[in-house]
Parts: C-alpha cells; structure tokens; sequence
C-alpha cells in the first residue's frame, strides 16, 4: 500500500515535471481581445499558435515565462492547417523540446499545456484517444497524421503543446480543428507549414482552376475505356491552368499520371502535396466518348480575401 | 520509474470518503444536496451556498443523520463551518496548494447530480486570480485553486484533495469549465478561534 502511495506521489512528481520543462518553452499570444491564447517557442525566435486566435494582424505581444511583455509580428498564417507563426526577438525563452508524434499509442498519457498570463504554466491531463495516418481536415489542410485526445481544450489553451510525460512537445492542439476530441497538429505539419509561412508567409497549395463532380462511366464505356469512372468538369475558371490546358466543361478526367480517378481523393492528394506549383500532370480525359490525353501545369491557389 | 499501480488513488480516495459527509440546509430528514468535509472534532467545512440558513443537517458515511449549526460563513468567499456535535467522523488531513506545482494530480470527492462520494481525478491548473477573460462578477481577483477536473452540482462543499490524499481545497463552482475550489489557507482564516 505504501509502495503504491509513493508510486502515485511520484507520477504526480513528474506530470508536474512535464509541464515545468514544456512550460518553459511557452508564451501568451495577444492578438485577440480579452483571453489570450498560447503559443510555442517552435525554434529560436519563432513561435507557433493557431491561426484561429489570431483576431489582429498589428500590435501582437506576447507573455515570455518570466512574465516579460515583448512584440511580435505576424510572419504568417494557414487557415487550412489552423496555424500562425509570429517572429519574436531570439533568446527570448527556450526553445520546445520536440517529441515523435508517431511514438503515441491510445491511452497514452498526455496534458494540453497553456500559458495565459504572467502566471505560470497551466495543464489539462487525459489520455491519448485515437491515431492514425495523414487526413485532411475541413479547413482544407493536410495534417501529416491524425492525432486525437481525450483532453479539454478550455478557453485559452488553443494554440498550445500536447506534451508526453516526459515534456517532449508532439504537436499544437487546436480547438478549431474538431469538438469532440482535442485535436493535434501533429509535430509534421507544424515545422513543414512553419518553413513555408516563415519562407513567404502562406502556403501555397495547388491548383488547376475547375470545380468538378464524381461520376461513373457508362457500361460500354466502361469496358472500352478500362475505366470505371471520374471527375466531369462542371466548370472551368479562364485563365486557369484547365482553360490554359484546353479542358473542357462536360470533360471527364479518368487518370492522373496513370494512376485512375475514382473521386476528389486522388486529386486533392497530387494538388495538396508540398511543392507542386508549376509540376505538370498528364490527365486522361473523355471527351464525347473519347480518349484523350491533356497536360496541366499546376498552378497556385488563389489566395481570397479572409 | 517503478510499474505504475492499478490501485492508482483508490487508497487515498477511500480514506478521503470516510471523512466526507452530505449535507443540506435547515432540519433533519432532508437529501443530501452538497458536500461537507470533517475538519476537526465536530466542526465540517462546506461551501457557503450549499447551507443557506442557520441550521444544517450531516449526513455520515454510515448514513446518521446530524443536525448542527452554521457557525461562521463568508458569502462572498463562499464557504461555511457546521458545528454538529457527536457526529464523530474522522478529519482529514489538509495541505496547503501553494506547495503544488501545475500539472500535478489531484482529485475530488463529491455528490456530483446525487452520486454518493464519486470520485473524479485530474491535474492542478494555477494556484491564482483567474485570467482576465474567465469572467466571475469580480470575484476573480480572489486566489482559487484552478484544476481540470470534472466537478458538478452536488460537488459543492467537497473537498479537493493532492495524490497524498490531503485536503487542498474546498470545491465550489465551474467558471469556463474550470473547476475552481477555496484554498486550504482561506478555510483556515475562516476557522481561526474555532479551533
């Protein structure tokens, strides 16, 4: 009895541990009114939050651990991966010890980490609920893997880490992202976006310019084609990579560099992958009964006024 | 780190549910509607808006129905002290939350919705004045225990306690979804001359 006293004095030993290492690496973000939101020391001079609680563009400051109030600038923001990234003077605070997302099985344990004010660190503690590979979420970013807990993101702690027991940071948890389960932005896709943002201050995503629809093929199209079904172009915007390329509306892309269409998934998979933008696609298409063979130059998505 | 145990807090939260009783405002015979803590000889701690007039009626882990007096309350810290004489419930032992660091485990022990003596587990947020932004008609400046914990009506009055099974706080509302509780050191001012 006594034996398991102190085993359960020592977890709580070293939970409080863990929020003290990750905490260090922790500042308030002011860029809303009223509640601040949280953010992470990703690498030297550089710091990560949501781009959800990013409600001002100026004026940003940020609480350092030692209870400091510095400026920051906005280097950048993703809408579809939910993240922001702002500069910082270096050698503010340290830097987050990052963990392996991959290593985190459910029922692991894990806390949300949060820094609101000049206080100290603040924790939530559940466990691990679900992981899974790369998915995309509804903001129309590709996460690099699914990672779900069991953890209440309360007002204040979107933007902050999902630490192990031993502080290691996987990810920044997002209470935009899903309500059921605290969602994480697993360790992945936060340095890949944070390069992107820090490099030209969004991330470029691909794009051909043609709003489209799943359909299957008519049966002897179908056997003659070897190709159950596709994408028929509903639309096609001018002066876009489509028109550019002479897709026509009523088309039907029925492959993608050899590989078949079946739905949006193929697709959004060849545009949403890192580093597309001028790559060329070779699309199979039926035209009014035909084969035909198209090249598309991916060209960068639009970035429409928030 | 040794193999974690499956008795986990089970120990401490057996002895801790020995010293919690229910209680309700006024004469005998009414449901429990909050909790209360044995502090010391007869006199129980509990929250302020669970005992309402002057009069409070325990009831023990066996199920005795106590009446006793209400003998200090501070309304605006929301706590209060029961004087029941013979109810002979064991006190429990108090820590002060300002030793505990964030992220360390605590639990409370309650009548969440009428459950007897449930217990819920969780970490300590902040010993502190609330955020600015965590509204709470001004009684954010005073110091609260923060815990993620899940508290529910019927929690009121019980105690929050450390992995040790000390008494930390008294649990008495939610606010953002955080479950707030007084600090040992407020209940003590509280009591002082009592005891």
């Amino acid at each position: 009895m006594t034996d398991d006293r102190t085993t359960i004095a020592m977890l709580s030993e070293q939970l409080a541990d863990a929020v003290a290492t990750a905490g260090a690496a922790l500042v308030a973000v002011h860029a809303r009114p009223r509640l601040p939101s949280t953010g992470v020391h990703w690498k030297d001079g550089v710091v990560v939050t949501t781009e959800g609680t990013i409600r001002r563009e100026d004026n940003i400051e940020v609480t350092l651990p030692d209870g400091r109030r510095i400026p920051a600038t906005l280097a950048g923001r993703d809408r579809g991966t939910d993240l922001a990234v702002l500069r910082i003077a270096p050698g503010s605070l340290p830097v987050a010890t990052l963990g392996d997302p991959a290593a985190l099985r459910p029922g692991h344990l894990v806390l949300a980490l949060a820094r609101l004010d000049e206080g100290g660190p603040r924790a939530a503690f559940g466990a691990v609920s679900a992981t899974g590979g790369k998915w995309r979420c509804w903001k129309g970013g590709e996460i690099d893997q699914w990672l779900q807990s069991d953890l209440d993101i309360y007002p204040g702690f979107g933007g902050g880490p999902l630490v192990d027991a031993a502080g290691r940071i996987h990810g920044v948890n997002s209470g935009g992202l899903s309500r059921a389960l605290a969602t994480t932005i697993p360790v992945a896709t936060v340095s890949r976006v944070t390069t992107q943002l820090l490099e030209r201050g969004y991330v470029a995503r691909g794009w051909i310019g043609a709003a489209m629809q799943p359909v299957q093929l008519d049966p002897t199209s179908r056997q003659r084609l070897k190709h159950e079904g596709g994408l028929l172009l509903l639309s096609v915007e001018p002066d876009a990579p489509a028109s550019r390329a002479g897709l026509l509306i009523g088309d039907v892309i029925v492959a993608i560099d050899g590989q078949s269409v079946e739905g949006f998934d193929q697709l959004l998979d060849v545009l949403g992958a890192g580093d597309v933008v001028g790559k060329q696609l070779r699309l199979e298409v039926v035209r009014a009964g035909q084969p035909v063979s198209v090249e598309v130059v991916i060209g960068e998505r639009p970035r429409r006024a928030r | 780190m040794t193999t974690m145990s499956a008795a986990f807090l089970s120990d401490q939260a057996e002895r801790l549910r020995a010293s919690v009783v229910g209680i309700a405002s006024g004469g005998r015979g009414r449901p429990a509607g909050g909790a209360a803590i044995a502090w010391t000889g007869d006199l129980f701690v509990t929250s302020a808006h669970v005992v309402t007039g002057s009069h409070a009626t325990i009831v023990t882990p066996d199920g005795r129905a106590v009446p006793g007096d209400v003998v200090r309350r501070d309304a605006e810290r929301d706590i209060a002290v029961v004087h029941a004489p013979g109810a002979g419930v064991p006190p429990v032992a108090t820590a002060n939350p300002a030793t505990l660091r964030a992220g360390s485990l605590v639990f409370a022990v309650g009548h969440p919705f009428g459950v007897r003596d449930a217990v819920s587990v969780g970490v300590l947020q902040a010993v502190s004045p609330l955020p600015r932004g965590y509204g709470l008609n001004g009684k954010g400046s005073f110091v609260w225990i923060q815990a993620d914990v899940r508290l529910a009506p019927g929690n009121s009055g019980g105690p929050l306690a450390d992995a040790q099974g000390r008494v930390i706080g008294v649990a008495a509302m939610v606010v953002s979804g955080v479950a707030l509780a007084v600090p040992v050191p407020d209940v003590e001012r509280l009591l002082a001359g009592l005891t």
